[in-house]
């Protein structure tokens, strides 16, 4: 549930259960605006931490606290959103990096498989251009190619290897930029492709080529767009 | 106990109170305190990203289950997790017997760890 359906809920009074309902869902609210990342795991985290806020304010209530006391009480035990924010925020930093490190794995070999059939077009017209954007085009591959192993070292680094070594601090910045350049290389790879398309003479294969590289570049680069944004949030010491 | 002492041994006693079978986040927290007596100063709410850091880890794993009339998420051990859990409780063992050896060499079974047999 987005903070915003959060905060409405709460207005409207929570599930009539009264103030302390009203208090867990305020609570959720605070904590889901703090945070950025996936949108999935954002919910989970969300959810997960307010039913334990939830649980710590019945507990309180049923040993006899007033509702008000139990929430003031609960939060000093549990921790306020702003408390628990930094350390819930780094994982979503992780959870954002894998992400993108995913978006650019899956996506790099496609580019790549992209640039087959304009390796073997046969450019209708004699000219510079058809060729310039097959060398660019393989360039591009090739940068894709390089950030695709980038990201299996991400994603290697930020799940079992954490256990022995821990993810460095700068790391989802680095696969934010990694990602960037990725869907620069397919923006890039697109463009060429859709140029070699216009001038080649089996072109609905480039074509479709070029219309795959576009959709990977709008997947990468928007996932890298919040992998960089989450990287700069502040994190705990 | 400060915060930041229990904060370098969250993870085992995570794995600690996982031990003896799946549990949700708040009744990992009620485990934690009602094995401490209580004595542990720690904000709660924090075990929560420290879970989803020790599932990324593969040391647990998780699932939503029904309990009663609602949906929480259950975490338990898996094998590797075990695997760590021994490896804390050896750490833990070595460490504070050989602090114990410096601050209390006269109490019984604080030996010295080199000289243990």
């Amino acid at each position: 549930m987005s903070a915003r359906a959060l905060r409405a809920e709460g207005a409207r009074g929570g599930t009539g259960a009264g103030g302390a309902d009203d208090a867990v869902l305020a609570y959720r609210a605070r904590l889901a605006d703090l945070l950025q990342g996936p949108p999935k795991a954002r919910a989970r985290l969300v959810e997960e931490i307010g039913d334990g806020f939830a649980d710590t304010v019945a507990a309180l209530r049923g040993a006899g606290w007033e509702t008000a006391d139990a929430v003031r009480r609960a939060e000093r035990e549990f921790g306020t959103p702003e408390e628990l924010a930094p350390g819930c925020q780094r994982e979503l930093t992780i959870a954002q990096a894998r992400h993108t490190a995913r978006a650019v794995a899956l996506t790099a070999p496609l580019l790549l498989a992209c640039w087959y059939p304009l390796r073997n077009a046969d450019p209708a017209r004699d000219g510079w251009l058809p060729h310039l954007a097959q060398w660019l085009a393989l360039g591009l591959a090739g940068v894709a190619a390089v950030a695709a192993l980038g990201a299996v070292w991400a994603l290697g680094s930020t799940g079992r290897v954490s256990r022995w070594l821990p993810v460095p601090r700068g790391l989802p910045g680095a696969v934010g930029w990694l990602g960037t350049t990725a869907s620069g290389a397919m923006a890039g790879s697109a463009l060429a492709l859709t140029l070699v398309a216009a001038l080649a003479t089996h072109w609905p294969l480039v074509a479709l080529a070029g219309l795959a590289s576009a959709a990977c570049h709008a997947w990468v680069a928007s996932s890298a767009r919040a992998c960089r944004r989450c990287a700069r949030l502040p994190a705990p010491a | 106990m400060k915060a930041d002492a229990v904060r370098g041994h969250l993870d085992g006693l995570l794995l600690a109170v996982l031990e003896q079978g799946p549990l949700h986040g708040y009744a990992i927290i009620t485990a934690v305190q009602r094995r401490s007596g209580g004595a542990l100063d720690l904000r709660t709410g924090t075990i929560y990203p420290a879970l989803n850091r020790l599932e990324r880890q593969g040391l647990l794993s998780s699932d939503w289950e029904s309990i009663g009339e609602r949906r929480r998420r259950c975490y338990q051990l898996t094998d590797a997790g075990r695997a760590a859990l021994a490896g804390k409780r050896a750490d833990w063992r070595a460490f504070t017997s050989a602090i114990g050896a410096v601050l209390d060499p006269a109490t019984p079974g604080n030996a010295t760890p080199g000289n243990a047999t």
